[in-house]
C-alpha cells in the first residue's frame, strides 16, 4: 500500500500533472464563461485544433532544443521563409510533393545553419537565432514584397492536390483537423526519443552538464546540431500545412512564435537551464497557449489582453514548479 | 625491459602550451597495474592538465604515450575510455538532474531494437554496480542531485568500475566533502585497489593522498618535481617536498 501512496504522491508532484490541472480548469473556464459556450462548439475546437497544432509542433522542436540547452528564436523567420520558398515554387507549377519536400528540406538546411553557427563559433544561440530571426524576416519580406499572395493548392484540382490538402489540412474522421493528428505524431516520435532512445539520454546530458557529456564520449555538439535541424524541419512541415489553410503566403506568417514556443515549454516545465523537461509537459504547455489564445477571442476579449493572460500563466507556471521542485527534493530526503 | 609488463601507462616527454602558458615542459609519468599513484602539487602545477591529455581532454603539443606497451593517439574522452582509461572530474563527472542509472550509463547506453535504451537493465546493472562499491542506493531512478557528495563520488566510480576501467583517474575527489563523506570516497577507491584497478588520485591533500596511494609524483610549474614511494617518505616529507618544489627557481 505504501507503494501505491507514493506513486500517488509522485504523480501529484509531477510537473505534467499540475499544467494538465491548470489546463483542464482553463478549458473549464473558458467553456463556461463564454458566450453561448461558444468555445466547446464543435466549430471552434475544430479552428482551435487545426490552427493551434501549427504553433504546438513547432514548439514541440523548441522544447526539445531547450532540454539540450539551446535556443531558437528564429522559428517563426523560418516559417515565413519555407513558405515563401513554397510560394515560389508552386508558381512554377512543380509536383506538390516534390515542393513539400524541397520546403521542409530548406527549413532543415536553415536550423542547420543556426547549429553550424552556434556550435563551430561558440556563440549562445541566442544571439545566433536573433540574428537569424531578424536576417530571414528581413529576406522574406525583402523579397515578397511584404505583401500576401494567393498560393492556392485547391484550385490546382489535380489529384495530386487534393492528397496533399488531406495530408496537411484534412480531417480524420469528419471531425478530428489532421493538424492536430500530426501534433499528436511529432509529440509522440520526440517523446520516444527523448524519453527510450538513447539519443533522448544525450539530449539531457548535453542540458544538464555538457562537460560531463563530452567527457563521457558523447558528441555534444552533434546532439545539438540534430535538435536545431529538427526544429528546422517542424518549421518547412507546419509552412506547407498553413499554406495548405490559409491558401495564401503572408510574410508576418509566425511573428511573436519564437517567445510564444519558448513560454510553452517553460509552463510545460522545461528549464530554460537546459536538462530539464519532458515530452508530455510540452505537449500540454503548448496546448495551454494555444487554448489561451483561441478562448480569449471567443471570450471577446479584446485581442491585446492575450499576452496579459500568457504573462500571468507563465509566472504562474513558474512559480509553481518552483514550488513543486523544492516539494520533490524533500521527498527525496 | 623486463618490468615493461606491469607498467600500465607511460607518458613521455609531454609539452603542453596554451597560448603562451608553458603548461607541461616535458614530463614523463607512469603507472603500473594496480598501482595507486597520489599527483600532488599547488594550483597551476600542471596536474590537471597533464590528466586531461591522458584522459583525450587536450592534446600534447609534444611527448608519446603507451597504453599496455602500444604506443597510442587519445585523441578525445571516447578514445581514452575505448582503451579503459576512465576520469572521475569534481563535479564534473555527472548531470545532476538526470536519474543515477542514467549517469552511469551516459554515452553508452545499454539499448535493444532500434537504439531504444533497455532501461531495465540500466536499473539493474546500476544497483549492482553501486551494491559492488559497498553503496546502497533507494533507486535507480533518483536524480544524481539529491544524492550527498560523497554518494555522488560513489556513482561516478561504480561507473568506471562498471565498465571495467584499467585506470581510474580522481581529480581532486575529496574536494568540498565532510570528513564523513572523504572517508566513504576513500574506500571506494580501497574497493578499486582490491579490485586490481590502476588509480591516479590527484588531490591538494596530501593526508588523504597518504592514507591510500603506494606512490607520490609532486609537480610544479609544469614539471615533474619528484617521484617517491609511500615508504621513502612522510606526510611531512611530502608537505616540504610540495613547498620546497613550489619556490625552486625553474
Amino acid at each position: 500500500m505504501q507503494g501505491n501512496a507514493s506513486y500517488l504522491k509522485r504523480f501529484l508532484l509531477s510537473r505534467s500533472t499540475s499544467v494538465l490541472l491548470v489546463l483542464i480548469l482553463i478549458v473549464i473556464f473558458f467553456a463556461v464563461f463564454s458566450p453561448e459556450h461558444r468555445f466547446v462548439d464543435p466549430d471552434n475546437l475544430r479552428v482551435l485544433l487545426s490552427l493551434g497544432a501549427e504553433f504546438s509542433i513547432i514548439a514541440l522542436g523548441v522544447g526539445m532544443l531547450m532540454i539540450c540547452g539551446e535556443f531558437d528564436l528564429s522559428v517563426g523567420s523560418i516559417l515565413a521563409f519555407c513558405s515563401f520558398i513554397f510560394l515560389k515554387l508552386f508558381e512554377l507549377h512543380l509536383s506538390l510533393l516534390f515542393i513539400a519536400v524541397i520546403t521542409i528540406v530548406v527549413g532543415g538546411l536553415l536550423g542547420l545553419l543556426n547549429a553550424l553557427i552556434t556550435v563551430r563559433a561558440g556563440i549562445p544561440s541566442f544571439i545566433t537565432t536573433l540574428g537569424t530571426m531578424m536576417f530571414w524576416r528581413g529576406l522574406t519580406i525583402l523579397l515578397s514584397g511584404g505583401e500576401q499572395t494567393a498560393c492556392d493548392v485547391s484550385a490546382l484540382n489535380t489529384p495530386a492536390a487534393s492528397y496533399f490538402l488531406s495530408f496537411f489540412t484534412g480531417q480524420i474522421g469528419k471531425f478530428l483537423p489532421v493538424q492536430f493528428f500530426w501534433f499528436a505524431i511529432f509529440a509522440i516520435i520526440l517523446g520516444v526519443l527523448l524519453h527510450r532512445h538513447r539519443f533522448g539520454n544525450w539530449v539531457y546530458a548535453t542540458g544538464d552538464n555538457k562537460d560531463a557529456a563530452r567527457a563521457m564520449g558523447i558528441n555534444t555538439d552533434w546532439v545539438k546540431t540534430v535538435c536545431f535541424i529538427v526544429v528546422g524541419l517542424l518549421c518547412g512541415f507546419v509552412a506547407c500545412a498553413q499554406i495548405g489553410r490559409l491558401a495564401c503566403f503572408t510574410s508576418r506568417t509566425g511573428d511573436g512564435w519564437e517567445l510564444k514556443a519558448v513560454a510553452a515549454s517553460v509552463v510545460g516545465g522545461t528549464s530554460l537551464r537546459g536538462g530539464m523537461g519532458n515530452m508530455f509537459g510540452i505537449f500540454l504547455g503548448a496546448t495551454t497557449i494555444s487554448v489561451i489564445e483561441n478562448g480569449l477571442v471567443v471570450l471577446r476579449i479584446p485581442y491585446f489582453w492575450t499576452y496579459v493572460f500568457f504573462g500571468l500563466v507563465i509566472l504562474l507556471s513558474v512559480l509553481s514548479s518552483m514550488y513543486i521542485e523544492r516539494k520533490q527534493m524533500e521527498m527525496h530526503r | 625491459m623486463e618490468a615493461g609488463n606491469d607498467i600500465l601507462v607511460r607518458m613521455v616527454g609531454i609539452h603542453k602550451w596554451f597560448g603562451r602558458v608553458y603548461a607541461l615542459r616535458g614530463v614523463d609519468f607512469e603507472v603500473r597495474r594496480g598501482e595507486t599513484v597520489g599527483l600532488i602539487g599547488d594550483n597551476g602545477a600542471g596536474k590537471s592538465t597533464l590528466i586531461k591529455i591522458l584522459s583525450g581532454y587536450h592534446q600534447a603539443d609534444q611527448g608519446e604515450i603507451y597504453f599496455e606497451g602500444q604506443k597510442v593517439k587519445i585523441r578525445s574522452p571516447r578514445d581514452a575510455r575505448n582503451l579503459g582509461i576512465e576520469t572521475v572530474y569534481q563535479e564534473q563527472a555527472l548531470a545532476p538532474n538526470l536519474s543515477i542509472a542514467r549517469n552511469i550509463f551516459m554515452g553508452r547506453e545499454p539499448v535493444k531494437k532500434f537504439g531504444l535504451m533497455d532501461r531495465k537493465a540500466m536499473d539493474e546493472e546500476s544497483m549492482k554496480a553501486l551494491a559492488n562499491l559497498g553503496l546502497r542506493l533507494r533507486s535507480p531512478e533518483l536524480p544524481v542531485v539529491t544524492l550527498s557528495g560523497g554518494e555522488r563520488q560513489g556513482v561516478a566510480i561504480a561507473r568506471a568500475l562498471h565498465f571495467k576501467a584499467k585506470l581510474v583517474i580522481l581529480d581532486e575527489p575529496t574536494v568540498a566533502l565532510s570528513v564523513k563523506e572523504v572517508e566513504e570516497v576513500l574506500e571506494f577507491v580501497r574497493q578499486l585497489q582490491r579490485e586490481k584497478v590502476s588509480v591516479v588520485f590527484i588531490t591538494h591533500n596530501l593526508y588523504h593522498a597518504f592514507d591510500i596511494a603506494e606512490r607520490f609524483v609532486v609537480m610544479a610549474r609544469g614539471l615533474k618535481m619528484a617521484d617517491v614511494k609511500k615508504e621513502e617518505t612522510s606526510p611531512q616529507g611530502l608537505s616540504e617536498l610540495v613547498l620546497k618544489s613550489a619556490f625552486v627557481a625553474v
